[in-house]
């Protein structure tokens, strides 16, 4: 099946990458539209970071990644960083450095060798750090906030790259409820400002099934499809995360705004 | 409660009052004392000792003791390792073998600074060499180069060693290892010291380079940096200062361990401030130990000992801490 479009803002082509000599990721295609969400589904080991590091180029592969019809794969570092911002399970961050500092090297692609940071970048990474909910914690050591802060605060440095694709590897599993959807929202909001898109591997299907414009279904390193929650059947939905969970129901659900929301249930194993 | 920058900038300002005094304190005590009166008074003895033996002491054990304190500084967040330290690539093994063939085969000090000299800068580039043949760039495969230089430099250095004459040679090696102060002439220091500032400055310059290198490598590739290429060019001038000062010095320990583990428990961050208090508090540090080095025995001990027997405690003090965090 060919998952990918001409139209598409972002699209990864036969992408191949594993780690020791060991294929995990076996010719994975797929497009992302401007201004959409895409997130991937997996079990544990299904190739969801192995396929994100190849994306920005972390991680030698084959295959090919074209954004805006850049392609991607040969471009510098610094080039690389301007267009693409990854966001890491967990930072590797590991000396004292205070949460606006570690914004601040978000702007590192903009900057020359011996550049500082300027009076407007600082006030940008404020600003950032407050969009993400850590307003004054500017100058707290980003090794003493917690792992959820820690995933916020690597956001907000996202954020003010200001690149056109983001790529976050469960960047909400240190989260909490509320913030996992506020999460969410902020990306929705970053995505509305244009010629952007983003694509994030998740652990709850909860949270993609209803804040994701297309999900990527990875199984053993191959995609297994691409849903459209908004549109797909619910049966062919269930069929499809079936392979992935288990047996599963999917129900709509309506909120106190009338909004439709999808649930997933987890259904009993038949012996 | 004054701001974190306030803090780092009090700090600054109180080490850098203490560094100038521990300076003036370094100029003036010694076997022969001196005396401003009889400085100013043109005494020809007192002047001649300033001028030929304390100034360049007092110079090389500031600016020497700054730049351990700042490249331990960036050795320490490159290698995101709180141990590490030059010898980690092999530079102060590399310095000693250098210095063993001066000794040996070359007249003068200046030919023996020299040679450590050389021997520095050939470890690392040794080092930097085999290291690059792994492509994968990380910072083990460095470490990894540098345990195999060291252990070369080492081999070298006893062979040198067995070479020597167990009368004259042998111990100059052995005190040359030990590292001090003593003896540098003004005539010998000047393009050291101008290389040693040429490279702290651009080191200063480069803190915030620095500081992206403490990230992940593949996260730090993702915020623009090219981490091999940067990793090379700061390790390179790192070790470029420290080679300028061991070379004039001998060994010395603990100084490029201890200032930055203090300055950053002091600020409790790694800001440009923290990098100058680590400059600061390593020339305080060097300074003390050459002045206690010079005064306590009757004849001069070598540096090493006490800046070893300020550093160890602290060390033990760390482990300690670090447990109870």
């Amino acid at each position: 099946m060919d998952w990918v479009m001409d139209r598409d803002f972002f699209s990864a082509s036969d992408i191949c990458a594993g780690y020791g000599g060991k294929e995990i990721v076996h010719q994975v295609s797929f497009g992302v539209e401007e201004g959409s969400l895409l997130g991937i589904l997996g079990a544990n080991g299904s190739g969801k970071t192995t396929l994100l590091k190849a994306l920005c180029g972390i991680l030698p592969h084959k295959g090919c990644c074209t954004l805006d019809k850049t392609a991607l794969d040969r471009l510098s570092p610094r080039r690389l960083a301007r267009l693409c911002s990854y966001i890491p399970q967990r930072s590797g961050i590991s000396i004292q450095i205070s949460a606006l500092d570690v914004v601040l090297m978000g702007f590192n692609p903009r900057l020359g060798l011996l550049e500082m940071p300027s009076a407007a970048m600082k006030e940008a990474a404020c600003r950032a750090l407050a969009l993400v909910g850590l307003g004054g914690w500017e100058e707290c050591s980003y090794l003493n906030l917690s792992e959820g802060q820690k995933q916020l605060c690597i956001l907000a440095r996202t954020l003010v790259t200001d690149a056109k694709l983001l790529l976050l590897d469960e960047a909400e599993s240190a989260l909490d409820f509320r913030y996992r959807y506020r999460m969410l929202d902020i990306l929705r909001d970053w995505l509305k400002k244009g010629g952007r898109c983003a694509v994030v591997t998740l652990h709850d299907p909860g949270l993609a099934l209803n804040g994701c414009d297309r999900l990527l279904l990875l199984s053993e390193g191959r995609v297994l499809d691409i849903l459209s929650p908004g549109t797909d059947p619910l049966n062919k939905m269930e069929q499809r995360l079936k392979a992935i969970y288990g047996p599963v129901s999917l129900q709509k659900c309506r909120g106190k705004d009338d909004s439709v929301h999808l649930v997933m249930l987890k259904e009993r194993e038949m012996e | 409660m004054a701001s974190p920058t306030v803090k780092t900038k009090l700090l600054n300002g109180a080490a850098l009052f203490l560094l100038l005094i521990l300076a003036l304190a370094s100029l003036f005590i010694g076997k022969y004392p001196l005396s401003l009166e009889g400085l100013l008074a043109g005494d020809e003895l007192q002047l001649r000792v300033f001028q030929t033996l304390r100034l360049s002491r007092t110079a090389v054990g500031v600016i020497g003791g700054f730049a351990l304190g700042v490249a331990g500084f960036v050795y320490q967040t490159v290698f995101r390792n709180p141990l590490a330290s030059p010898d980690i690539i092999g530079v102060s093994s590399g310095a000693s073998a250098g210095a063993a063939a001066g000794i040996l085969f070359l007249s003068g000090g200046a030919a023996v600074t020299l040679s450590a000299f050389s021997g520095a800068l050939l470890a690392v580039v040794l080092a930097l060499a085999l290291s690059s043949l792994d492509r994968s760039g990380k910072n083990s495969s460095i470490v990894l180069a540098g345990i195999a230089v060291h252990a070369l430099a080492q081999t070298a250095l006893l062979c040198l060693k067995l070479m020597a004459d167990p009368e004259r040679q042998l111990a100059s090696i052995e005190y040359w290892i030990m590292g001090s102060l003593n003896g540098i002439s003004l005539y010998h220091i000047p393009g050291n010291l101008l290389l040693c500032a040429g490279c702290l400055a651009l080191l200063f310059l480069l803190h915030r380079q620095i500081l992206l290198l403490s990230a992940e490598e593949g996260e730090a590739r993702m915020l623009g940096v090219n981490v091999g290429r940067l990793r090379l060019f700061i390790l390179l001038i790192a070790t470029l200062t420290v080679s300028s000062v061991v070379s004039l010095t001998g060994l010395i320990s603990f100084v490029g361990l201890m200032a930055p583990h203090c300055a950053r428990l002091l600020t409790k961050s790694n800001r440009p401030g923290t990098l100058l208090l680590s400059g600061l508090l390593g020339g305080s540090l060097l300074c003390t130990a050459d002045i206690l080095a010079r005064s306590v025995g009757s004849a001069e001990l070598p540096v090493s000992i006490f800046t070893s027997l300020l550093g160890a405690p602290f060390l033990i003090f760390l482990i300690i801490q670090g447990r109870q965090d």
